[in-house]
């Protein structure tokens, strides 16, 4: 059975009153969902806690869940929007981004002057945790499709029904995290 | 020259080549960033957040019965170890249990009489507030009732919207 199909059934069983249904979509989803959560507020507490909070408000929600969408976009749906009225209430911009790509062009690839590559400086370990410690200082929306991109490795079109945005618009987004990123290594090199 | 010419065009190609390679390796990095665990008890939190655990009604009224009955039994295999005859102790605890039943009816009683006050009261208030209704509509020409009754289903509708609204904040799917 596909994961989808599965994931259909688990809802269509939940919503029937089996409970171990849920507490098996609550197995299959807690550790990308954390990752997502947590890479994106940040501190690990506070994600263990909007995933707790994210699975409840699924829970309450299954009645609207309409099965010819993919349930994982649906979940996702649910933590962004979530993580996005945190980011509201503590007033951090998360929007800005949403009025600037207008148009879907990739920017293009800059070509450093015979400078040395930063990744030929460190280790790849070095690299990761370096990675990790940048992410945390991107813009919020720039560090979410990351997220969603290279480690819930979602699809680009996922990603675009996720936030109702035009497929080029989130590959924009994408690129520009990656080359934020990599302008930050280069800065701290 | 010549190979001056070639050398200038051969040198962004390779820094094109050097930017590609560095973007594969940062990608490769990124794909492989160490995973946020969960802990070991998470599934059975959300669970027990989503379902608390209710103990039914019927274990509350055994546990009370139980309860009840051991205070009782222990008291007349304290009693009765203290020497006290079977028959006058019956004819006590009957004497006390009418007794308690007859301390509580006034009890009963005056509860009662509240109530019947309260419901009472209750009836006159919004008898009141029909005929001041009535009074009202008679004062105020049907034109300005209607402008009336219309802002208030407007208020309302716009009130039911933005609760409705507050809550289902971050649910948008």
């Amino acid at each position: 059975m596909s994961s989808m199909n599965e994931d259909k059934e688990l809802v269509e069983r939940t919503i029937k009153g089996e409970k171990e249904a849920f507490e098996m979509i609550i197995q299959k989803y807690q550790q990308p969902l954390l990752n997502y959560i947590g890479r994106t507020v940040g501190e690990h507490e506070l994600a263990l806690d909007f995933t707790q909070e994210v699975f409840i408000k699924t829970y309450s929600s299954l009645h609207s869940y309409k099965p010819q969408y993919k349930f994982s976009t649906w979940l996702f749906k649910i933590a962004s929007n979530f993580i996005i009225d945190y980011w509201r209430k503590k007033k951090i911009d998360a929007f800005s981004l949403d009025q600037q790509e207008q148009d879907s062009d990739l920017p293009p690839l800059q070509v450093p002057d015979k400078e040395p590559s930063i990744v030929k400086k460190f280790e790849i370990s070095e690299l990761r945790e370096r990675i990790e410690r940048t992410l945390e200082k991107i813009p919020a929306p720039l560090r979410e499709v990351f997220v969603w991109r290279h480690i819930n490795e979602f699809s680009y079109e996922e990603m675009a029904e996720i936030k109702g945005l035009p497929v080029g618009t989130i590959k924009n987004r994408v690129f520009q995290a990656r080359e934020l990123i990599r302008t930050r290594l280069e800065e701290k090199a | 020259m010549k190979i001056k010419k070639s050398k200038s065009t051969w040198l962004p190609a390779e820094n094109v080549k050097n930017a590609l390679e560095e973007r594969r390796l940062l990608l490769q990095a990124s794909e492989n960033l160490p995973l946020w665990q969960t802990p070991p008890d998470f599934t059975q939190q959300v669970m027990a957040r989503i379902f608390p655990i209710r103990v039914p009604l019927s274990a509350w009224l055994t546990a009370a019965y139980a309860g009840f009955g051991s205070i009782i039994l222990a008291i007349f295999i304290l009693l009765l170890v203290a020497g006290q005859n079977f028959s006058s102790l019956l004819t006590s605890l009957n004497y006390s249990l009418w007794n308690f039943v007859r301390n509580l009816s006034p009890v009963f009683v005056k509860l009662f009489k509240v109530a019947s006050l309260f419901v009472k009261t209750l009836q006159q208030f919004f008898e009141y507030i029909i005929k001041a209704f009535a009074s009202l509509t008679t004062i105020i020409n049907p034109q300005v009732q209607i402008i009336i009754i219309t802002i208030a289903i407007i208020l309302i509708a716009f009130s039911i919207y933005g609760i409705k609204r507050k809550i289902l904040i971050g649910e948008k799917t």
